[in-house]
């Protein structure tokens, strides 16, 4: 069995000691992710229905963990009345929340330590997977939310596993999510459509745990419902800084079967651009260099880690961004937010000309925090690039912090090598 | 369970959630989200659509965002959708609120918009009545289909929870 399986195993009702892919299986999870959402109505139609299902206390509410980070602080009164349904639906049940700028759900419940290798984690939110750069099993709620809340169970089917070998060593001026963008062109929106997606290979053990965090984000991008990097020194140093609970590393079996194999090799590219309007139209940057982009955004799930930001920082100090483009740094958490302070980077992005918000995930599902007119054209560390995901008629290119930070100065995409000298 | 109504197709693949309803539109109540439905590939689509009708699509349909994006179809009283394929998130989004994700590998050519399409939910037979053409679906999972047949998560809920109780 795959590791992956192993934990969705100990977490099948009744606990099972094999699990086959394609089976469907009622599961416990370890831990619910939810939004401090923005839809009223929702809201109150999950009080109504738990009250006319008669059920009082949630099963799972010591699992459950609330964050504010979609449209989070509120940008109208009608999302801040949605939001407060939310919180109070949240206190009655006793339900622990991170708001006020804690940062994206999937980033936060890592960094406190909620989440733990071996685990399985169900969050609403596709870039759950993200948290499975630790060694859990984490997944995106589709259907199932009143399940989960009234009677704490899911249904999954168990997937099949795609593994992704990354090899080779970036030149300089590249960084992680060049090499991220990269594989999702190679593998395109369907690459690992439907199936669990571990990341391995010599580059992804060079990498810090901020990159695979971008890594296992983007896993979502292949069509896959769970990204996995299996625990290694650098894991558990993070998880061991991040938290005191106890963890299981669960290994997969020699004799597992993939369901397929993928070697990619990032040693040769330049930098990345993902073009509108998908996530796999991907381009070396010389292919798009000189298009004029109205907006940088730096931030998200996928690339709102210190790594980025230091990318950007290093790109943009000393130099002012173009006076025709907006600079938008959106941090991913607190924690991140904290160390990029102390690190000087924040400063250096100030005196750029960067606006720096707080961290949430901003702009990237269209809420607020930078948002697009028809016609503008921004050039984003984001994780998607769907037509209209940041204000219908906007386009989006996707691209390191580095690139974006590049772009912004050139007021048009730019090599960020230029800068990096 | 027996459905029969007018088919439009969106035979794009990888159409996403944005496409289908956008983020931007997702604070509103799910009952006015049924305008939004798929306009930025065919703004009078919400205008012309009627209820029972099918949406018909390709390729990974409903890709991308866990969005509850299935709001703005069950708006506009669609009660199925098949496609070729279906995005992971949305299809399970489907199933929680009641609407029939029929996942039928050549659907595309089996049928064109306005052709009048016959759904049999228990067999998955879907027969194009136009043209006189049939093809079989992919059957839905037990514990989905039990779900959608309940009318969807609350009602299912309910009957299991009344169950529960009983046996206990």
């Amino acid at each position: 069995m795959h590791a992956l399986h192993k934990i969705l195993a100990r977490c099948a009702r009744p606990q099972r000691d094999r699990v086959e892919p394609g089976e469907f299986l009622e599961v416990e999870p370890d831990a619910f992710g939810v939004i401090v959402a923005i839809n009223a109505v929702e809201a109150k139609r999950l009080v109504a229905d738990l009250d006319e299902l008669g059920v009082k206390e949630l099963p799972l509410r010591d699992r459950i963990y609330a964050v504010a980070d979609h449209a989070s602080p509120a940008p109208t009164v009608a999302i801040a009345g949605a939001q407060k349904l939310w919180r109070d639906f949240f206190r009655s049940h006793g339900i622990r929340e991170f708001d006020g700028g804690a940062g994206v759900s999937h980033l936060v419940l890592p960094e406190h330590g909620v989440v733990r290798p071996g685990m399985l984690g169900i969050a609403i939110d596709s870039h759950a997977a993200t948290m499975g750069a630790i060694g859990m099993y984490a997944t995106s709620l589709g259907g199932g939310r009143l399940t989960l809340y009234a009677i704490g169970r899911y249904v999954i089917q168990v997937p099949k596993v795609t593994l992704v070998r990354v090899s080779g060593k970036l030149g300089p001026g590249l960084f992680g999510r060049d090499a991220s963008l990269y594989v999702n062109g190679r593998l395109g929106q369907r690459g690992a459509y439907g199936n669990a997606v571990e990341f391995a290979g010599s580059f992804i053990d060079t990498l810090g745990m901020d990159m695979r965090f971008t890594f296992a984000n983007m896993g979502t991008e292949m069509g896959s419902v769970t990204s996995y990097i299996q625990p290694d020194r650098t894991t558990l140093d993070w998880v061991n800084a991040h938290g005191s609970a106890p963890y299981t590393v669960y290994e997969t079996d020699p004799d597992f079967q993939y369901d397929s194999v993928h070697d990619v090799d990032v040693s040769r590219i330049e930098p990345q651009v993902a073009v509108p309007h998908a996530p796999d139209d991907v381009h070396g940057v010389s292919a798009v260099a000189g298009r004029r982009v109205d907006q940088a955004y730096i931030g998200s799930c996928a690339s709102g880690r210190l790594e980025d930001i230091a990318a950007a920082a290093r790109v943009l100090k000393g130099r002012k961004v173009h006076p025709d483009v907006r600079l938008v740094v959106t941090p991913g958490s607190r924690e991140v937010l904290i160390a990029a302070t102390k690190a000087g980077y924040i400063e250096t992005l100030h005196e750029a000309n960067a606006i720096v918000t707080s961290a949430n995930c901003g702009a990237c599902p269209g809420l607020h925090g930078g948002l697009l007119a028809p016609g503008d054209v921004a050039i984003t560390s984001i994780t998607r690039n769907f037509e209209g995901r940041m204000g219908p008629g906007g386009q989006i290119y996707l691209a390191s912090p580095a690139t974006v930070a590049a772009s912004a100065l050139k007021g048009a995409i730019a090599d960020p090598r230029e800068y990096l000298s | 369970m027996k459905l029969t109504g007018k088919v439009w197709k969106f035979p794009q693949s990888d159409i996403n959630t944005g496409l289908i309803r956008k983020q931007m539109y997702n604070h509103l109540p799910p009952d006015e989200q049924g305008r939004h439905c798929l306009e930025s590939l065919d703004p009078t689509f919400a205008s012309k659509v009627r209820r029972g009708d099918f949406i018909v699509a390709g390729t990974n349909f409903g890709c991308g965002s866990s969005t509850p994006a299935h709001y703005s179809i069950l708006a506009l009283g669609i009660p199925a959708v098949i496609a070729e394929s279906f995005g992971p998130l949305f299809f399970s989004n489907c199933v929680g609120g009641g609407l029939w994700p029929i996942v039928c590998p050549g659907i595309l050519d089996l049928i064109e918009t306005g052709d009048t399409l016959e759904i049999d939910t228990d067999t998955v037979e879907l027969r194009n009545v136009t043209r006189g053409r049939s093809l079989t679906g992919k059957p839905l999972p037990d514990i989905y289909r039990a779900m959608i047949e309940a009318g969807g998560e609350k009602p299912y809920l309910k009957e299991r929870l009344a169950r529960s109780r009983s046996a206990a």
